[in-house]
């Protein structure tokens, strides 16, 4: 059982500010290198805080009506995009929150949207189709359906994008829009992560395992006896560790060597209540957690998995989502009671 | 299973057309102080005059162990969680499936899924039956059978549109399929919210709170005939049929309607208790007494029936006329036939796959064998049991023990001290093609 260091700075979380929307967070994300850090809720609202002091810099309370479903910051950080009920993609000026364009995307909700790595592109999803976008908004393709409803997306370089649904993993070429490759697995896949060198998928399933495939050598293993179904999964910067979250505690797989099959994963305990969320340091392997009970701690970790807490803090709610700014120096974390919680992370 | 933070899912099912959208409407428009969000699989179908309207695709996942309790729609899993999010703006559930949707995936969402199971609770399930077409769908579709299987209420809607004798037919087929439901009829839907709403029928400790014996009213007899007759003798004949002696009462001036035969059948129950007088052929049958035919020579036997005003005479038989050919004939030998006739345990009417079996016996369960034979019985039945409900006395155990289950998901918790009460078990299984005269067995085997 690690040893949480709790004092008035909270280990490495030190106070930053504590900021609130009026309704529950859905997603966020920094921008302007960290200058500002954004949050869109379920009443379709979008704000900007000022990201040392929280001041609140822009808002508009109806980007999305309905409410707004994903949300994603282009890779030099000045867009914001966003995507709701109301069938809608926007891009907003991260700036001031000028709206720059709005795109008709489908009739019913649009769940999932996701810049590519050089901004030169996006990825929405709604039901079952993916489209790309030029980052203008102009649609360059759109899918065939997916045999159900698409549950994740994220791209793995420029050209190559990949989906989850029910059963499968298709790896799109998005300049052809051909399929490059389909892995299949009779599991509803709840959550998508890939190994920043592209090398290994991983999925939670609705059955409470998580399952991976090594795209080198199409080489899959399925890791059971989750508590929960693991709807979080993060990769560490380089690749090697994957941090799970299906339960209180939070279980990394380590890729070093051989595994990680045949290996024993490290065990966080800390949190009293599911985790909710999950998300590696840009630069280092530290992971930042957060649990329905409205705890987030961070762990160091090492190349096998294990690890130990760094710190943690309370927040109010059940823990939506943890964001680290791009120099991983602050953490930022949205909760369900509408609390935008932002702490500067020592240096260790 | 249900706490008060939970919001209470209702699930409205039945087939395009029974009406579910009218329900729904009515539901809407009803000042009940409630705020509704409603979850629609069906498009294009009447409008819903109400803003939080949520579309969603039928999508069916199972699991890559196969089990059909695992079994969920991943459609609901995506909405429900969203609404999470936004339940401070609603405190009820609507959910209409498609009039072709399986129940028992929809069902198993709210149990199979951590996060929704702790978020939501599943009220009830409410099969809205368009009692004009039922019987056609029944013979055709799975889908209707199992939408009534699984209901926890059925409305038997349209009634308007069908005869009073069609509609008790059909009533008593459907509550042979499901015998743990509650039968309301309706025309346009117009039934009481309170009847479709906040039903707490998955909810342990409501399991029995509205059938506090469970089981409906069981009679000592099979069948009922009525007869109008006038001043005369009658012979009552019977060929050879299966046992060697029926229990018989017959009531004089009972009107041919449903009520009337309720009314003569209470009035009937405690002369059965009552000690039978034995009538062998040939000999007067007299009225309002418990009599029992001797029926063990073979052939056709006959017992006379006295009249001596004109009357409406019910013939209240242990056994159905059919098992012994019984009829009634005038001095002349014309037959006489029934104005009406009714089953009571109507078994086998419909030759229905579905059925409700029902298990009722005295005394303690050894808890080890019980649950060898549940084990074994959902494993093998547990694709074919579409619901289940009862309480059991367990060997040991100071209080009774309640349990309700959906397909393999079996749920069960101790219940109130038994005290003075006489320690019993029953047992209602819905299921298709179940043997329940091997699942008494094999539970009366659990006995101690």
């Amino acid at each position: 059982m690690p040893k949480l260091v709790r004092n008035k700075s909270h280990g490495v979380l030190q106070n930053g500010f504590f900021a609130a929307v009026d309704d529950y967070p859905i997603a966020g994300g920094w921008g302007l290198n960290g200058k500002l850090f954004a949050v869109g809720d379920a009443s379709g609202s979008i704000q900007a805080f000022d990201g040392t002091s929280g001041r609140k810099i822009w808002g508009n309370s109806e980007a999305h009506v309905g409410g707004i479903m994903s949300m994603s910051v282009s890779s030099e950080g000045k867009q914001l995009a966003s995507v709701g009920q109301d069938g809608q993609l926007a891009f907003w000026d991260f700036a001031d929150g000028q709206l720059q364009h709005r795109t008709e995307i489908a009739s019913g909700w649009v769940e999932h949207v996701a810049w590519s790595k050089s901004g030169n592109h996006l990825a929405v999803s709604s039901g079952r189709v993916v489209t790309i976008l030029s980052s203008s908004g102009g649609k360059i393709w759109s899918s065939e359906n997916h045999p159900s409803t698409v549950s994740a997306l994220e791209w793995v370089t420029d050209q190559e994008l990949s989906t989850a649904c029910y059963g499968r993993v298709t790896f799109f070429n998005t300049s052809s829009g051909k399929e490059n490759e389909r892995l299949e697995w009779q599991g509803s896949l709840v959550s998508l992560a890939l190994s920043p060198d592209g090398n290994v998928v991983a999925c939670g399933s609705q059955d409470k395992s998580v399952h991976f495939w090594r795209r080198s050598n199409v080489q899959d293993s399925m890791m059971s006896g989750y508590p929960w179904k693991p709807s979080e999964l993060a990769f560490s910067h380089d690749s090697i560790l994957l941090a799970t979250g299906g339960g209180e505690d939070i279980t990394v797989w380590s890729f070093e060597g051989n595994g990680p099959e045949g290996t024993t994963p490290g065990v966080l305990e800390f949190h009293k209540a599911p985790i909710s969320s999950l998300a590696f340091s840009h630069h280092q392997r530290h992971l930042a957690s957060g649990c329905r009970e409205g705890g987030v701690v961070v762990w160091s970790l090492g190349r096998r998995g294990g690890g130990h807490a760094l710190g943690g803090a309370p927040v109010n709610g059940s823990v939506e989502n943890v964001y680290w700014r791009p120099d991983s120096r602050s953490l930022a974390a949205i909760d369900s009671k509408g609390g935008i919680t932002v702490w500067r992370v020592k240096k260790i | 299973m249900n706490s008060p933070s939970k919001v209470p899912v209702t699930i409205l099912t039945g087939f395009l057309g029974s009406g579910k959208t009218t329900l729904l409407n009515r539901i809407l428009s009803e000042e009940h102080g409630k705020r509704i969000a409603v979850i629609e699989n069906e498009y294009g179908e009447i409008g819903i005059d109400q803003a939080l309207v949520i579309n969603a695709d039928e999508e069916i996942f199972e699991m890559s162990n196969g089990c059909i309790c695992c079994t969920v729609r991943g459609d609901l899993i995506r909405v429900l969680g969203n609404l999470m999010k936004r339940r401070d703006k609603f405190d009820y559930i609507l959910l209409e499936t498609t009039g072709l949707a399986d129940p028992g995936p929809v069902a198993q969402t709210f149990f199979m899924d951590d996060e929704i199971a702790s978020e939501f609770s599943l009220d009830g399930i409410v099969t809205l039956v368009d009692a004009h077409h039922i019987n056609q769908q029944l013979g055709r579709n799975q889908e209707s059978t199992e939408q009534i299987a699984f209901a926890d209420v059925l409305l038997l809607n349209k009634t308007d549109l069908v005869k009073a004798e069609e509609l008790d037919e059909l009533e008593t087929r459907l509550r042979e399929m499901n015998r743990l439901a509650r039968v309301h009829r309706c025309e346009r839907a117009d039934v009481a919210i309170s009847t479709v709403l906040n039903l707490e029928a998955f909810n342990l400790d409501q399991v029995l709170a509205d059938h506090p014996t469970f089981l409906e009213p069981e009679y000592p007899f099979e069948w009922t005939g009525v007869y109008a007759l006038s001043p005369g003798s009658y012979e009552l004949s019977l060929d050879d049929g299966p046992d060697p002696t029926m229990s018989l009462v017959m009531l004089e001036r009972l009107d041919p309607n449903e009520e009337a035969l309720q009314q003569g059948a209470e009035w009937c129950v405690r002369r059965y208790a009552e000690h039978a007088s034995k009538i062998s052929p040939g000999n007067i049958v007299p009225i309002d007494q418990h009599v029992e035919l001797q029926l063990q020579i073979s052939g056709q036997k006959s017992f006379a029936i006295k009249i001596e005003k004109q009357t409406s005479l019910a013939l209240f038989a242990q056994h159905t006329a059919e098992e012994f050919n019984l009829r009634l004939g005038a001095s002349d030998n014309a037959e006489v036939l029934p104005v009406l006739e009714r089953t009571w345990v109507a078994q086998h009417e419909h030759d229905d796959e579905v059925g409700s079996v029902a298990i009722e016996a005295d005394g303690d369960v050894n808890p080890n064998k019980l649950n060898a034979w549940l084990g074994k019985l959902l494993r093998e039945k547990g694709i074919d049991i579409f619901r289940m409900k009862g309480f059991l006395s367990i060997a040991g155990e100071s209080e009774r023990f309640v349990f309700q289950g959906v397909h393999m998901l079996f749920d069960g918790q101790p219940d109130r001290p038994w005290g003075n009460e006489p320690r019993h078990n029953q047992l209602v299984f819905i299921g298709r093609n179940l043997d329940g005269n091997a699942m008494k067995r094999e539970f009366e085997a659990c006995l101690n």
